[in-house]
C-alpha cells in the first residue's frame, strides 16, 4: 500500500506534502533539479509519490490544502487511474520516461 | 467522556528535542523520521504536535505499568533475575503489522486500540517501583523515544533511587536524542526487525537510521542487546539472517542477539508461528557471523542449549535458563567465568540476588487503583 496523490493537486502543486514527507518521496520538489532527465517542478501537472519509497505514515494527508492525497484503500473509485500515473513517474525513485504521460493526455 | 485525544493533549509539555523553523515550523529530533511539522499537525507518531511554533510533547501519564523479569524485555546480559519495572505512554513512529503492543502503540491511528492513561508523577512511578520490588525501570510497550523526555525525568528519579534505567526501543533514533538519552539511560535494546529497506518501509520506516543508531548505542556506552523477532516468510531468509548477522558482529561480537519467535498478532495473521528448527538456523547463521552470545527465544525448553549463556572463551555454562527463569547462576562477583577467569560482557551485580518468584512472576498482585485512571 502507499498513498495516492489524486486529480485535485493539478493546477495546485501546493508542496507542502512534499516538505512534511519524512522519507522524501514526493516529486518533484520545488526548485529541484533530477540528473535523471525527469521533468521538474514547473513541467508537471500534478506531484507524484513514489510508491517505493513511501512508509505510509500519512503525513502528507492532513497539510494537503486540496485534499488530494489518499491512502490506497480510502481512494475515490473514480480516481483509481492516478495509482498508476503515480506509480509510473518514479518506482524506487527512478523516473520512468517510457511509462510518464500526463494524465488525460 | 473525554476522547482519547483530548487526553492526551491535556497531559503535555513544551519538549526539548526539536528546534523552530520559520512560518512557525518546527523539526523534531526524537526519532529518525526527524518531521518538519507544521503549526497544528502532529508528526508522523501522534503523540508530538505543534501548537503556535511550539511542540508539545506527552507529559505526567502512563498507558500501561507492569512488573516483569528483565529477561522477558529481553536483557540476557543485565541483572539477571531482577524485577524490571516498566512503563509505556502511548503512540509509536511505526506501524507494525504484527505489533504485540498495539493496544498503546496504536492507540491514536487504529480506533480498536483503545486504553486508559493514568495521570502519574514521577515520584509515584519511582515509589511504586520500588514498592514492588523492581531493581530496574524501563520504558517500553509503546517507542521510548518519541516520548524521551519523559522518561529522562522519570530515570533522573529513579536513578536518585538506586535503579537502573533501560529503554526498549524500535532504534530508530537521531545523535540528538540519544546525547539527550545517555547521561541517563543505562541499558538499551533495539529490536531490529529486518535487514531489508523495502520490509522496513512496510512497517513504517526505513533501515539506514536503525543501523546508525545501533552503531551510536554501541560507541556511546549504553549496554546494548539486539532482538530480531523471525518472522517466517518476512525475514528468515538465510540470506536476510546472514547479513544483519554480519553487520551486528562488525559492530561488536559481544553484542548479545535474541532471535524470538513470532507468533500471529494484530493485523499479520499469515504467517505461521516460528518453529523452533527456524529459530535454531537463525541463531546458528548468528554463530557463524561471529556473535558470542546468541540466544532463541519465546520457546521455553525447545531450543536446546540457545537459553543459556556459556562462556565464549571456554564454554563452562554460567547461566542457566527456561523462558525467563534462572536455574543456575555461575558468574563471579566480578562477572567473570568462574573457569578461565575471562570476563563476560554485560552489566552484572555482584551476586545473584535470586528470582522473586518462579511463575508468573508477578511478586504481588495489585489493582491498577494506586494511579488515577484518568478516562473513568
Amino acid at each position: 500500500m502507499a498513498y495516492i496523490i489524486a486529480e485535485p493537486c493539478i493546477g495546485t502543486k501546493d508542496s507542502a506534502c512534499v516538505d512534511v514527507c519524512p522519507v522524501d518521496c514526493i516529486h518533484p520538489a520545488k526548485g529541484r533539479n533530477y540528473d535523471d532527465g525527469r521533468p521538474t517542478y514547473d513541467e508537471v501537472p500534478l506531484l507524484y509519490i513514489d510508491p517505493t519509497e513511501c512508509i505510509d505514515c500519512g503525513a502528507c494527508v492532513p497539510v494537503c490544502p486540496v485534499t488530494a492525497i489518499f491512502a490506497q484503500e480510502d481512494l475515490p473509485e473514480k480516481w483509481h487511474a492516478y495509482i498508476e500515473i503515480n506509480k509510473n513517474y518514479v518506482d524506487s525513485g527512478k523516473f520512468q520516461p517510457d511509462k510518464y504521460q500526463k494524465p488525460g493526455s | 467522556m473525554s476522547t482519547l485525544r483530548e487526553i492526551i493533549h491535556e497531559n503535555v509539555r513544551e519538549g526539548e528535542l526539536y528546534e523552530k523553523l520559520d512560518r512557525n515550523w518546527v523539526r523534531c529530533f526524537a526519532c529518525g523520521h526527524c518531521c518538519k511539522i507544521p503549526d497544528g499537525q502532529p508528526g508522523v507518531c501522534k503523540v508530538r504536535y505543534n501548537q503556535g511554533g511550539t511542540l508539545f510533547v506527552p507529559w505526567g501519564y502512563v498507558g500501561g505499568v507492569q512488573c516483569d523479569p528483565v529477561e522477558k524485555k529481553p536483557f540476557f546480559h543485565a541483572h539477571p533475575g531482577a524485577l524490571a519495572y516498566s512503563f509505556g505512554m502511548l503512540g509509536c513512529d511505526l506501524h507494525c503489522a504484527y505489533c504485540q503492543n498495539w493496544v498503546t502503540s496504536q492507540a491514536l491511528r487504529d480506533p480498536a486500540a483503545a486504553v486508559g492513561p493514568m495521570r502519574v508523577t514521577p515520584a509515584e512511578l519511582v515509589l511504586d517501583a520500588i514498592r514492588q520490588g523492581g531493581r530496574v525501570i524501563v520504558s517500553t510497550y509503546n517507542e521510548p523515544l518519541i516520548t524521551s523526555e519523559w522518561a529522562v525525568v522519570v530515570f533522573k528519579e529513579a536513578r536518585a533511587a538506586g535503579l537502573v534505567t533501560g529503554f526498549v526501543s524500535n532504534g530508530n533514533g537521531t545523535p540528538q536524542v540519544l546525547e539527550y538519552l545517555r547521561p541517563w539511560v543505562d541499558l538499551y535494546k533495539v529490536d531490529l526487525k529486518s535487514f531489508d529497506d523495502r520490509h522496513y518501509r512496510q512497517l513504517g520506516g526505513r533501515l539506514q537510521p536503525i543501523l546508525d543508531t545501533i552503531r551510536r548505542l554501541h560507541e556511546m556506552g549504553f549496554w546494548l542487546e539486539i532482538v530480531t523477532l523471525v518472522i517466517p516468510g518476512f525475514n528468515d531468509s538465510d540470506d536476510e539472517l546472514t547479513r544483519l548477522a554480519w553487520f551486528l558482529a562488525g559492530v561488536s561480537p559481544d553484542i548479545p542477539w535474541h532471535v524470538t519467535a513470532f507468533h500471529k498478532d494484530y493485523k499479520m495473521t499469515d504467517p505461521e508461528n516460528t518453529s523452533p528448527e527456524t529459530l535454531i538456523r537463525a541463531a546458528e547463521i548468528g554463530k557463524k557471523a561471529g556473535l558470542r552470545y546468541v540466544y532463541a527465544g519465546n520457546l521455553p525448553g525447545q531450543v536446546g542449549d540457545l537459553e543459556n549463556t556459556r562462556c565464549s572463551n571456554c564454554k563452562t555454562l554460567l547461566i542457566e535458563r527456561f523462558g525467563y527463569l534462572i536455574r543456575g547462576y555461575h558468574l563471579t562477583a566480578n562477572g567473570c567465568c568462574p573457569s578461565c577467569g575471562s570476563s563476560i560482557p554485560g552489566k552484572w551485580a555482584s551476586a545473584f540476588q535470586g528470582q522473586v518468584t518462579a511463575h508468573p512472576f508477578v511478586p504481588r498482585t495489585r489493582s491498577r487503583s494506586d494511579l488515577l485512571v484518568l478516562n473513568s
